[in-house]
């Protein structure tokens, strides 16, 4: 077990995750519904600009079909452009390393990873990519993938309200998340991390003598900028190969636990969101409890081993509890960085990862964990709720056949994604290729790779070695399939509650936020998503626990 | 305002009380087995007809795969072997009896159904009309069915017959009760010419009249046949269902492809029946099997309880429920109305009226005639005069005076013996055998005087009595207005020509009809009471019942406005109606219930019928709606919990051969050739365990929906975890134990 001291370091940071998530939120509501406020002033006329410049017609609310293709479109122009960047990186400049252009597949993989907040990395940037490369293509897209995610999230909470005409304008909710959420965040978070440590420079890699007289590089660059959107979008891909494990990336623990709460805050801001958005606020407790009682039990089987403070693949500065705690982290919000290489951590800790990746809404990712849950939400009043006597409905809206077909269709695509591509990469010898045995440790981490991109998560085992033409391809197709068919699902499903009758709540209704609701809602979503997967997770993590592993170095057989 | 006697609707009212006696549970569901229902539930097998139940469909594929493993287990070269030959014959067994305990859920529930409509069917045909027909210049009655008969139909219809449909009098003048078809309690004048409503029933006198319309093909017939159609579409509840499971199953498909494609790939040497066993537990075969059980049981305990409803839809809807229309004549009371005090006027005594009233209403058979002797009975008035009634002159009420009475003749006073079977108390208990009284010894004494005098003893409504005696009191009017006002009727009585004083009648309630409306308030859903009568009245019984809403003064016309208002509102409206005025309101509410002595034109809007014309039972309705409800739920729920056990049960030994370390998984220590039977047949045999539930429904004390749902979480959904896990380990130690296996 982990000490008395630790889980009141834990607690304590949830807790003021929580509070200021809490106060966040009323603000990124207001940022959607384009309340007026303060900083209309200074912003108003860069986004108006933005608006004209691209013909925006700013008041138009799109149906989801519109909203839907209109990120997808705008993401695969952005995925095209960064694909570009990536591969001609030779030829363009502020590459002062003088790096050559990315292989195709491996550019593939990343600008759709990229692009979708996924962020799975089989390169190390400070090997690979120019100044250049990771100011535009890499950081560029960290904040077009976060606001696509939240926006997609909004429009679908937009689908809930009473009287609601539309999903809103995705163009418009995409400059605002932009210009209003994550920049001013990112500016004052990267300040902050600058001011611990974090170098933030285009001066180029500095050479330098060490007390032994050797020389060595030390690889700076633009780090602090990148690491607050990052982690701020929850997106995940770092500077560095070795991610937030980097001492220039995150150098002690306060960094470490700044960049804990940087991942968490916007997720949880969305999950209250939801209540205060529609204007019912006790409909955010399902969401917020749903979110946090699964992540406390991830966090609770993570912890059952006693983490070990040192050990082959952990960074000293943080120990077994601060990488343990990064992981569920992590995993719980799909960031997707590291603190740590995952091969370090404990099987019970790679099974509560799993987990969160596998539920993707503990609290998830930007604006698509509380698509998740809200999905959760509805296939659990649908199948539970028809116990209360009644007929399902959720807001007052009856839930019909179409709904449950396009939750069911949204459940299906991650069994789909993540098995079949685990089958293939083992029976067509790709796993092999890159030293990934038939044993539980090796498929632990295929089966991971394939989690973490349906989850759009980007946390990975396999790093540079997935950098094969299989790997790279296949992984990219998951992402794609595994971000766009659950969003397209459930915009789908939203835009269809626009002007359906809704019932206002009366005494005989099934009071959703209850806390009865939101602990049924919690059991639910661990039978219905963990334990489908529950036969793949014991021949992994599982197994290699009852096999005695403490991590993930030893490749041997199936013993 | 001056009424007189009501009218009896109570024939129909004590059949009703005595079938929900009867009724209780479901006869022995074991009764239901039959040869037939066997051999019906062994065609259905056949995989074609199980196309329309995706899981058992997938089901009988995995054992048309495991047979032949257990046939030929070299073709299935890496997932087979030659040594589990005798595994693959059980498994391929309990497998096929899995499907074939769902096929008899589905039997057995189309049996039901089929046995009570067939009861509704004979119901029916037992209503019988006075068809007049003229042979050879003389009229004749030849009863005639009521669905025989044609417009242009000539009918008698007498006192006491329900008017069996819609027609024209054409001779004859009576009062007929429309309380039932338009809520209104107050008896209407007929004369040729008028329109009779078919339900409405004659309280007094007799008449001729034409029928005016077709009846329909019966509605009935139409709707049993619907029943009986294996091809019964799904209610938009059950489609939803459906697609949850096909979704599961899909999900599980995948997983058991993956894990097959795993153990092939990576040498894990997995059997592939005990994959098949793994994937055939995780399906959701529970509700798979009972699904289309479940939804044929919600009608037919409805038809129980003599409901027809038009589709599975209704009584879906029913469930839903948020606002429920209760009209206040024969709903909430009992539609006629009981003495509770005689009012003297001035110069005469309480004993005086109670005594006329007592030998007016001796002949009087209406329910208000029996409350009057029962008031008088129970206060020791007691007539000296009762062995005059023998031979006395019976005036009968008549709807042209609007009363009734009595003549006695002189000097045949009071000669029988106070005591004993044959003094007065036993005549009571002859002639009101049915109500039970007070022990009471009357303080009639000796026999009669000489100085009797012929006297004539006359009740009615207020304004003919006026019309018949000397002088009334100035106090007169402003008296029955106190009486009406409070929601009561005032019966005036004479003797002789002179006013002794007033009957006061009160509305009744229905027993019962109290505790039915807690339960509809305790399940949050707002009774609204519908009354013709002033808001006083309307007030007063309301308030008695515990209804805290009520519309007075509302016309059958009214209630299509108050359904309206409801559903502006989003609310989900059931209601019930009988008249033809009420079909639009019917017709619009989502729960329209319909009695089957209303007009077709209410039969037809409404989408339930109740053949016994019990309005109340709309509650019922309701009630049932959220059973089947929550029975679907239940059952759903529980499957799926189901789940979390059999994991626990199967993985373990799935490589067992290989990774012997999963062996920890085993928290169950089930026996490494057991394990996967014990899953196996705890998954069939929990079918057939939860027929009886399925067709019964989930039993709920009525409470509010968080309650509900929150113990129906804990049983079903908790439950559905736990039971797996007890009931695997004890089929397995049985297999160990008993069998040796």
């Amino acid at each position: 077990m982990i000490s008395p001291l630790e889980i009141a370091e834990l607690v304590l940071l949830l807790a003021v995750v929580l509070l200021t998530a809490w106060l966040y939120a009323p603000f990124i509501v207001k940022v959607f519904k384009r309340t007026p406020s303060r900083v209309d002033k200074l912003l108003n006329p860069i986004e108006n600009s933005i608006y004209k410049l691209l013909g925006i017609q700013v008041d138009r609310s799109m149906g989801w079909k519109e909203y839907f293709f209109s990120a997808l479109l705008v993401n695969i122009a952005q995925m095209a452009i960064a694909f570009v960047i990536l591969t001609e990186q030779g030829l363009l400049p502020l590459n002062p390393m003088h790096f050559h252009g990315m292989s195709w597949d491996l550019a593939l993989n990343t600008v759709v990873s990229f692009a979708t907040n996924t962020n799975l990395q089989h390169y190390a940037g400070e090997m690979t990519l120019s100044y250049f490369s990771q100011m535009t293509a890499i950081q560029f897209l960290q904040f077009t993938s976060a606001a696509t995610g939240l926006c997609c999230g909004v429009a679908m909470v937009r689908g809930f309200i009473l009287q609601s005409k539309g999903l809103g304008n995705f163009y418009v909710d995409f400059v605002r998340a932009i210009t209003r959420i994550f920049i001013p965040i990112c500016f004052v978070a990267a300040i902050i991390l600058v001011a611990l440590g974090v170098p933030q420079t285009l001066s180029g890699y500095i050479t330098v003598q060490t007390v032994e007289g050797a020389t060595q590089q030390v690889l700076v660059g633009p780090v602090a900028s990148l690491v607050s959107i990052m982690q701020v979008g929850t997106n995940g891909g770092g500077y560095y190969g070795a991610n937030s494990a980097y001492p220039l990336q995150n150098p002690s623990p306060i960094t470490d636990l700044v960049q804990i709460f940087l991942m968490l805050l916007i997720p949880t801001a969305l999950c209250f969101i939801f209540g205060d958005y529609i204007g019912k606020k006790k409909e955010s407790l399902p969401i917020i409890v749903g979110a946090y009682a699964l992540f406390a039990i991830d966090l609770g089987i993570a912890f059952i081993p006693n983490p070990v403070t040192v050990g082959p693949g952990l960074e000293t500065r943080f120990g077994g509890f601060m990488s343990t705690f990064w992981t569920v982290v992590t995993t719980a919000v799909t960031t997707g960085s590291v603190n740590a290489s995952l091969s370090g951590i404990h099987p019970l800790a790679i099974l509560a990862a799993f987990m969160g990746m596998l539920i993707q809404s503990t609290p998830g990712g930007k604006g698509v964990g509380l698509m998740y849950l809200l999905m959760y939400i509805i296939i659990t009043i649908f199948i539970v709720g028809l116990m209360s006597g009644r007929t399902p409905e959720y807001l007052g809206i009856k839930i019909v056949a179409r709904d449950v077909k396009l939750v069911m269709v949204a459940f299906l695509i991650h069994p789909l994604i993540i098995i079949i591509p685990t089958v293939i990469a083992y029976a067509s010898g790709a796993a092999a290729a890159i030293g990934m045995g038939p044993n539980s440790l090796g498929f632990t981490q295929i089966l991971y790779e394939y989690t973490s991109s349906a989850a759009n998560n980007g946390s990975d085992f396999l790093g540079t070695l997935g950098n094969t033409p299989f790997f790279n391809v296949s992984t990219a197709i998951v992402i794609f399939l595994g971000r766009y068919g659950p969003i397209m699902c459930l915009l789908a499903l939203s835009g269809s509650m626009l002007g359906r009758k809704r019932a206002t709540a009366t005494e005989s209704s099934l009071k959703t936020s209850s806390w009865t609701f939101s602990l049924v809602l919690v059991a639910s979503i661990l039978v219905l998503v963990v334990l489908t997967f529950f036969p793949f997770l014991a021949l992994g993590p599982i197994l290699a626990y009852f096999q005695g592993h403490l991590n993930f170095f030893s490749l041997g057989l199936w013993v | 305002m001056s009424e007189t006697i009501a009218v009896s609707t109570s024939n129909t009212e004590q059949r009703t009380t005595k079938t929900s006696e009867e009724r209780g549970k479901t006869p022995g569901l074991f009764r239901l087995i039959s040869g037939k229902v066997l051999v019906d539930s062994v065609v259905r097998l056949n995989p074609v007809s199980l196309l329309s139940n995706p899981v058992m469909f997938i089901v009988e594929v995995t054992f048309f795969i495991v047979l032949a493993m257990a046939v030929d287990p070299v073709a299935f070269a890496h997932v087979a072997s030659l040594s589990l030959r005798a595994f693959y014959i059980e498994v391929a067994a309990i497998l096929l009896i899995t499907v074939w305990f769902a096929t008899l859920s589905d039997s057995l529930a189309e049996k039901q159904a089929r046995t009570t409509a067939n009861s509704l069917r004979k119901i029916e045909t037992e209503v019988m009309t006075k068809k007049l027909v003229i042979e050879g210049g003389e009229t004749k009655v030849v009863p005639t069915p009521s669905e025989k008969l044609r417009k242009g139909d000539v009918i008698s219809l007498e006192k006491n017959d329900v008017v069996p449909i819609d027609c024209d009098v054409t001779a004859g003048i009576a009062m007929v009760d429309e309380s039932l078809l338009t809520g209104e309690s107050t008896p209407v004048r007929k004369a040729p010419g008028d329109q009779l409503i078919g339900g409405s029933k004659i309280i007094s006198d007799s008449l001729t009249a034409r029928v005016n319309v077709n009846p329909e093909e019966t509605y009935i017939n139409q709707m049993i046949r619907l029943v009986e159609s294996s091809k019964r579409p799904k209610t938009p509840n059950e489609q939803a269902v459906t697609i949850v499971l096909i979704g599961l199953t899909a999900i599980f498909t995948i997983i058991i492809i993956g894990m097959l494609g795993l153990s092939i790939t990576l040498g894990l040497a997995a059997d592939l029946s005990v994959l098949i066993a793994l994937y055939v537990c995780l399906l959701p075969t529970t509700i798979g099997a009972l699904l289309p059980a479940i939804g044929l049981s919600g009608i037919s305990r409805l038809y129980e309880r003599r409901i027809v409803a038009k589709s599975g839809k209704s009584i879906e809807t029913a469930g839903d429920t948020d606002t429920i229309l209760l009209d206040k004549t024969g709903t909430i009371t009992v539609g006629n109305r009981q003495a509770i005090e005689f009012l003297p006027f001035d110069g005469h005594t309480e004993r005086e009226i109670g005594e006329a009233a007592f030998l007016s209403s001796w002949h009087d058979d209406t329910p208000e005639g029996r409350s009057i002797i029962r008031l008088a009975y129970e206060r020791g008035y007691i007539p000296k005069e009762l062995n005059a009634l023998a031979l006395s002159e019976v005036y009968e009420f008549s709807a042209s005076t609007r009363t009734s009475g009595v003549k006695l003749q002189k000097g045949q006073g009071f000669m029988l013996p106070k005591t004993g079977e044959k003094g007065t108390k036993g005549r009571f208990r002859r002639k009101f055998a049915d109500v039970s009284l007070p022990d009471i010894e009357p303080e009639t004494e000796g026999a009669g005087t000489e100085d009797e005098q012929e006297s004539e003893i006359i009740k009615g409504a207020p304004d003919s009595i006026r019309a018949l005696v000397k002088s009334v009191p100035a106090k007169y009017d402003s008296v029955l207005q106190g009486i009406s006002q409070a929601g009561d009727t005032p019966i005036g009585i004479e003797r002789n020509g002179e006013l002794l004083g007033l009957i006061r009648l009160k509305d009744v309630l229905k027993p019962e009809i109290k505790d039915k409306v807690q339960d509809v308030k305790a399940m949050g859903i707002r009774p609204v009471m519908i009354t013709g009568d002033q808001p006083l009245t309307a007030r007063n019984i309301a308030k008695e019942v515990g209804i805290e809403e009520f519309v007075p003064q509302a016309k059958p016309e009214d209630k299509y406005g108050i359904v309206r208002k409801e559903q502006a509102q989003t609310r989900v409206v059931a209601m019930i109606g009988d008249g033809t005025n009420d079909a639009p309101a019917l017709a619009l509410a989502d729960v329209g219930l319909a009695m089957d002595s209303g007009t077709q034109a209410a039969k037809e809007a409404a989408n339930m019928v109740d053949m016994e014309s019990n309005p109340a039972k709309i509650i019922d309705v309701v009630m049932l709606g959220k059973q089947l409800l929550m029975t679907r739920g239940a059952v759903t729920a529980f499957s799926i919990a189901n789940d979390v056990a059999k994991y626990f049960a199967i993985v373990p030994v799935l490589f067992a051969t290989t990774l012997p370390q999963l062996e920890s998984l085993n928290i169950l220590h089930l026996g490494l050739h057991t394990a996967v039977l014990s899953a196996l047949i705890f998954n069939a045999i929990i079918i057939p365990l939860l027929i009886p539930l399925a067709m019964r429904g989930v039993a709920f004390k009525p409470a509010n929906t968080m309650t509900l749902f929150l113990r129906n979480t804990l049983i079903y959904g908790v439950g559905g975890i736990v039971a797996p896990f007890v009931g695997i380990k004890l089929i397995d130690l049985l297999l160990t134990l008993v069998f040796h296996l």
